[in-house]
């Protein structure tokens, strides 16, 4: 028995110390960066005109130095050339990556957030120490350790119609790396109101998209397109899925736009869109329109003369967090608090869980019967009998003509209450009443149960 | 007697959520105003029109506008039907 309890004392020791260490590993980072924040200048100046190469240039950049295509004159430009990276997440971490590497003068890193575990599988200039810490502050000090001589220039707010302007000015190029649609839209009005040209790049699950707009008399995102899309057609990565190695090939494709317009080479996708199926392992290239002569932004008489509210034209908000819907009243839904209150007192109900199936193969409360959202809106008949079963067995634990209750649950508590709104269509079920768990699952990890995973 | 040829149609992004399909061949006269195979396309999947003034409609890998213009078709001719996506 003494051993016994020997192990379990250095267990717990153990314990203790992982705990100071990681207390001080967070420590350690967030000094660092505090140190990184205190000798960052704010105020801009133009980028001085370079006339030549030092010898620790020519060595550090001599393969791409010897490409004629580039040569001294490029890269001389590059080291001159200012670059507004507009999101430093799954696309703006790889092209900043790499014109950090490629000797970029000086790089302005705008992004309001801050780290998340949930984005290190893509965004790879964060660590895991930094979690926590604003993106911008993170990616600038990756970036240093990479090319000291690039200057990073980090703005840890959002771009808004009131900032955008005055930044987007101040840089040479834009790459729109962003993840919604009001900003896709204010870069490019911005970047159409300044002269600048933007390239910009998107990625969603297994997809890429790319395009250098308002560049030598090409079409800007307005003159593709001018309608922003229905607000519920858009889906975000977090939402949809994305993988790391999709931003990352359109990141990759991105910069080497952003290099050649720097460089003096030109683009290849102004004009034109590059399609990328990772999935089926295609690339290709549709021909776009040209400029639009009625386009609102860019047109020959633009409606477009100064920076809007992106979100209202576009009917969602500036973040690619999900939003909360408000489908419901009050008294139709329950907390994961009162649930789980109901849920150990032995109440009879059935709780449906009506997430798609490859999320509930990440987790899942044992006791939830599993129909998908998909399934309620076509009325799918094998999904109608594994409720009507469930709702029999539940009866069975309730007095006669005692309602059963149903509660309806998914990962965040939008899903459910669309749900909630279906069953309370069906008139087959009118002695049910029917009710959404708010917050859903992530709630539930996050107030009731702390080992329940987040994703 | 309108002489009709096999097309490959492609859905990207929520266009392929829409329909369910990423791909599909379909039948469609060789003669064709970019308007009407639209609307074929959209009669196949009705929840197609939410999205139609929000797509980019290519034909042989080219923007096509979605009205009046005249299209002349071959069997094999790609049509895509690419939604814009922001995520990143
Ligand atoms: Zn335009």
């Amino acid at each position: 028995m003494a051993a016994r309890e020997e192990v379990l004392t250095l267990q717990a020791e153990v314990a203790q110390r992982e705990e100071e260490l990681s207390s001080l590993k967070r420590r350690l980072a967030a000094a660092l960066l505090a140190e990184q924040e205190s000798e960052r200048l704010v105020p801009v100046s133009p980028l001085p005109p370079k006339a030549a190469l030092s010898r620790d240039e020519i060595l550090r950049y001599s393969r791409q130095l010897v490409l004629p295509e580039l040569g001294v004159q490029g890269q001389l430009r590059l080291a001159t050339a200012s670059v507004l990276v507009v999101g430093c997440g799954g696309l703006g971490c790889p092209l900043a990556q790499y014109l950090a590497a490629a000797g970029v003068g000086r790089l302005g890193l705008v992004d309001y957030d801050v780290v998340e575990v949930s984005n290190l599988a893509r965004q790879v200039l964060h660590g895991e120490a930094l979690a926590g810490q604003a993106k911008v502050f993170s990616a600038a000090a990756t970036l240093r350790r990479l090319n000291s001589a690039v200057e990073c220039v980090p703005y840890a707010q959002a771009l808004t119609p009131a900032t955008a302007l005055d930044l987007v000015g101040r840089y040479d190029v834009v790459a729109d790396c962003s993840d919604n649609v009001p900003t896709r839209y204010l870069v490019n009005d911005a970047c159409v109101l300044t002269g600048r040209p933007l390239v910009s790049a998107s990625a969603l699950r297994f997809e890429g998209q790319l395009t250098v707009y308002h560049y030598g008399g090409g079409p800007c995102y307005r003159c593709v397109f001018p309608q922003p899309p229905p607000a519920e057609t858009v889906t975000s990565c977090a939402d949809g899925g994305v993988l790391g190695v999709v931003t990352g090939v359109l990141g990759c494709l991105q910069a080497l736009e952003v290099l050649k317009i720097a460089a003096g080479l030109g683009p290849s996708y102004s004009g034109s869109l590059l399609l990328f199926d990772a999935l089926g392992g295609h690339f290709r290239c549709i021909r776009l329109r040209r400029r639009r002569p009625d386009c609102a932004a860019c047109g020959e008489r633009p409606t477009v003369t100064d920076l809007q509210d992106y979100e209202s034209f576009c009917g969602s908000s500036a973040t690619d967090k999900c939003r909360s819907l408000q489908l419901l009243s009050p008294e139709e839904r329950i907390s994961v608090v009162d649930y789980k209150r109901l849920l150990d007192s032995g109440s009879p109900h059935v709780l449906l869980d009506v997430r798609p199936p490859v999320e509930v193969d990440l987790c899942r409360l044992p006791h939830s019967l599993h129909i998908p959202l998909k399934h309620l809106e076509r009325r799918n008949a094998e999904s109608l009998k594994l409720l009507g079963e469930a709702i029999r067995e539940g009866k069975q634990g309730t007095q006669e003509g005692v309602s059963l209750p149903i509660y309806v649950i998914c990962k965040l508590g939008n899903d459910s209450q669309k749900a909630v709104k279906i069953l309370q269509s069906w008139t087959d079920l009118d002695s049910l009443t029917v009710r959404d768990v708010v917050g859903g699952l992530m709630a539930w990890a996050a107030k009731i149960d702390g080992t329940f995973p987040q994703y | 007697m309108v002489s009709r040829c096999q097309v490959e149609v492609l859905y990207f992004a929520e266009s392929a959520e829409i329909t369910g399909i990423r791909s599909e061949t379909i039948s469609v006269p060789q003669e064709i105003k970019a308007l009407q195979l639209w609307n074929e396309i959209e009669t196949r999947h009705p929840g197609l029109a939410d999205i139609r003034n929000q797509v980019i409609f290519a034909v042989r890998q080219e923007y096509a506008e979605l009205g009046h213009q005249l299209l002349l078709l071959q069997s094999g001719d790609e049509i895509a039907i690419i939604p814009p996506i922001s995520g990143g």
